[in-house]
């Protein structure tokens, strides 16, 4: 860090710039996140537990965890392979599809729901197949998992996407030249280098899911202790004025998708080290 | 992720510096103009959604035509309309409406305790309200799964749907009309544990619980469920603006349901339109407004106003006064531990052995 503005700025122009800045994430995140924070601490831990462990908070917050869960775990998997296709191979209509990868961010969350519960909720042609054989989609909890799954989709895509295009080959190739199967090349050689990016990809879409409202709320059904999860478990009650079991739902939340971003953060960066450019 | 500085010369960092500076002082200073109109008057109404159209296409039209011959004045509106617990709180932290026109009585009680409505608000003959309309449940055309009544909704492959009370306060007098239509069983002796249990077998063939009544309405309209625990002027206001018939069943036993107004003291007197806005409460209450009211589904306060052709009221109608008041049921049936949750939990207990 201080190698970097060294070289690009001078000291006094330095200060001020890092003032604002670290005034400015004072101001748009680390505020409004004490607030809570305080206000969710504020009655003790004994009232913070009781109002965590409430049946309804504590199966909230199980099913956000669970279905953020799934829904990395095919993340990871699908947002690798897609962003290999992209990088590896030429077609025709790639260019379109690298520029639709990111339109899930675009499109409203609550359109999104809307979208999901048209093509795949009970009315539907392909609902009503499914429901009739026991699968329902739409307002059971596989419709949180799909809801969340779209608007992830660009983030493991887009950061596994570049350090593929940087990748040197020629280790692939070595190991190509030297007997090893597709397979155990990419097993050996290429998963190593990319596991770092992999890991950022799936921590961005966990936090982000674990705060999704938009959409779930419109596929999810909102049964409590069935299709509630913690956001909209928030939103029921503030509405009902239990603004503190709000706060220490969201503080949990919260600290969650803090821890995660921390712990990845940290194996990132040693993967880096090992594997790093 | 690495960040790398670019080589930049100090004119564009102190650029930087005054626009980051300038973005994080953006949004202070942006309250319009008031009272810039001169002959005319300004009237700010904070309203629940469901009286949106009313409002909007049929009572605030007309009125401006009444004031306009009454004072040769133009009254201009600023409406917001939203569900009630949140435009009572928006007016509670601060959203200067006139005057509040709101679901439930708590969101009104909300203001009084706020300080702004004066704690007398109910005291003229009409007891504060506005309009009246029925917990009714809206069926499939030709009633094809033959639900007359609520136990009807507890027969299994019978798909439910109404909003969460938890997010919608508008949607406990859904609730509240199951829940009543069973603890009134016998009006003499209240039996709580029918009610209880008839939300339950209800509450377990709901397939989706909207935010709001609105919302439960759409998904309803879009195809799913069998039926939806909604207003009768919610139901009669589709069947208006679609112009196509929305078939619906009034229970045998149900809940009348009583929509509040009321001027707020603290933003007329900041206003200085006391007079505008008190025309306007009493305009409400005027037959021309009652009419208007009904042709959008509502139940006029005066039964005599009623459109031909309504359903007759059901054999047993009670009010929240017969089920104990607002503050009671928010209380038992809302509160923690209260009959909402613990049809979930006795449940969920007797699943897992």
């Amino acid at each position: 860090m201080s190698q970097v503005t060294r070289g690009g700025l001078s000291a006094r122009s330095e200060l001020p710039l890092r003032a604002v800045s670290l005034l400015y994430l004072g101001l748009m995140v680390v505020l409004p996140l004490a607030a809570l924070a305080v206000q969710a601490a504020e009655p003790g831990p004994a009232a913070f537990w009781k109002e965590m462990t409430n049946p309804f908070a504590w199966h909230a917050l199980k099913l956000t965890f669970a279905t953020a869960g799934i829904m990395v775990l095919i993340n990871a998997v699908t947002g690798t392979a897609t962003a290999w296709v992209l990088v590896r191979y030429s077609f025709p209509g790639k260019k379109v599809m690298n520029a639709l990868i990111d339109l899930p961010f675009a499109v409203p969350t609550v359109v999104t729901g809307l979208m999901l519960v048209a093509l795949y909720g009970p009315t539907s042609v392909l609902g009503t197949f499914l429901g009739r054989n026991g699968m329902g989609i739409i307002y059971q909890q596989p419709g949180i998992v799909l809801a969340l799954l779209f608007v992830t989709y660009p983030f493991v895509i887009r950061s596994v996407q570049p350090v593929l295009l940087e990748m040197d080959r020629s280790e692939e190739e070595a190991a190509a030249t030297l007997g090893a199967d597709t397979l155990t090349t990419f097993r050996r050689v290429t998963f190593p280098t990319l596991w770092p990016a992999i890991l950022t990809g799936t921590a961005l879409a966990f936090s982000r899911a674990l705060g999704e409202f938009g959409s779930v709320v419109m596929v999810a059904g909102n049964r409590p202790l069935a299709t509630k999860t913690g956001p909209m478990y928030i939103f029921g009650e503030i509405e009902s004025g239990n603004r503190h079991g709000a706060m220490v739902v969201s503080a949990v939340l919260l600290t969650c998708s803090l821890g995660i971003l921390i712990v990845l953060n940290r194996l990132q960066r040693r993967g880096e080290a090992v594997h790093g450019h | 992720m690495r960040f790398e500085a670019h080589p930049t010369n100090r004119r564009g960092t102190w650029c930087l510096i005054v626009l980051s500076l300038g973005l994080s002082l953006l949004p202070t200073g942006c309250a319009p103009a008031r009272g810039a109109g001169g002959a005319d008057d300004t009237l700010t109404i904070g309203a629940y959604s469901v009286v949106r159209e009313a409002f909007r296409e049929g009572v605030l039209p007309a009125f401006a035509a009444h004031w306009k011959r009454a004072t040769g004045r133009t009254v201009r509106f600023e409406e917001s309309y939203n569900g009630s617990g949140a435009q009572s709180r928006a007016i509670e932290s601060g959203f200067d409406a006139d005057v509040a026109v709101l679901s439930l009585e708590g969101d009104i009680t909300r203001l009084v305790k706020a300080g702004l409505v004066d704690k007398d608000w109910k005291a003229g003959p009409d007891k504060g309200l506005i309009t009246r309309s029925l917990v009714v449940i809206g069926v499939r055309g030709g009633n094809p799964k033959g639900v007359h009544d609520w136990e009807d909704l507890t027969k299994p492959g019978i798909a439910v749907l109404y909003p969460d009370p938890k997010t919608s306060g508008g949607a406990r007098w859904n609730i509240n009309a199951i829940y009543g239509a069973g603890l009134l069983e016998d009006k003499q002796k209240p039996d709580l544990e029918a009610a209880r249990d008839l939300l339950a077998r209800v509450q377990t063939n709901v397939v989706n619980m909207d935010s709001s009544g609105r919302q439960s309405m759409a998904t309803f309209e879009r195809g799913t469920g069998d039926v939806v625990v909604t207003y009768e002027n919610e139901i009669l206001l589709q069947a208006k603006m679609k112009g196509e018939d929305a078939p619906y069943v009034l229970p045998s036993a149900t809940l009348l349901i009583e929509g509040p107004a009321t001027i707020v003291d603290a933003s007329v007197k900041r206003h200085g339109n006391r007079k505008v806005a008190e025309a306007f409460l009493a305009f409400l209450r005027t037959d021309e407004a009652q009419r208007i009211f009904a042709e959008f589904g509502f139940r006029p306060l005066d039964p005599r106003l009623d459109p031909p052709g309504r359903k007759p009221l059901p054999s047993r109608l009670f009010t929240m006064k017969d089920l104990g008041g607002w503050t009671k049921i928010n209380k038992d049936v809302y509160g923690p531990d209260g009959v909402w949750d613990s049809i979930f939990t006795s449940k969920s207990r007797s699943r897992t052995p």
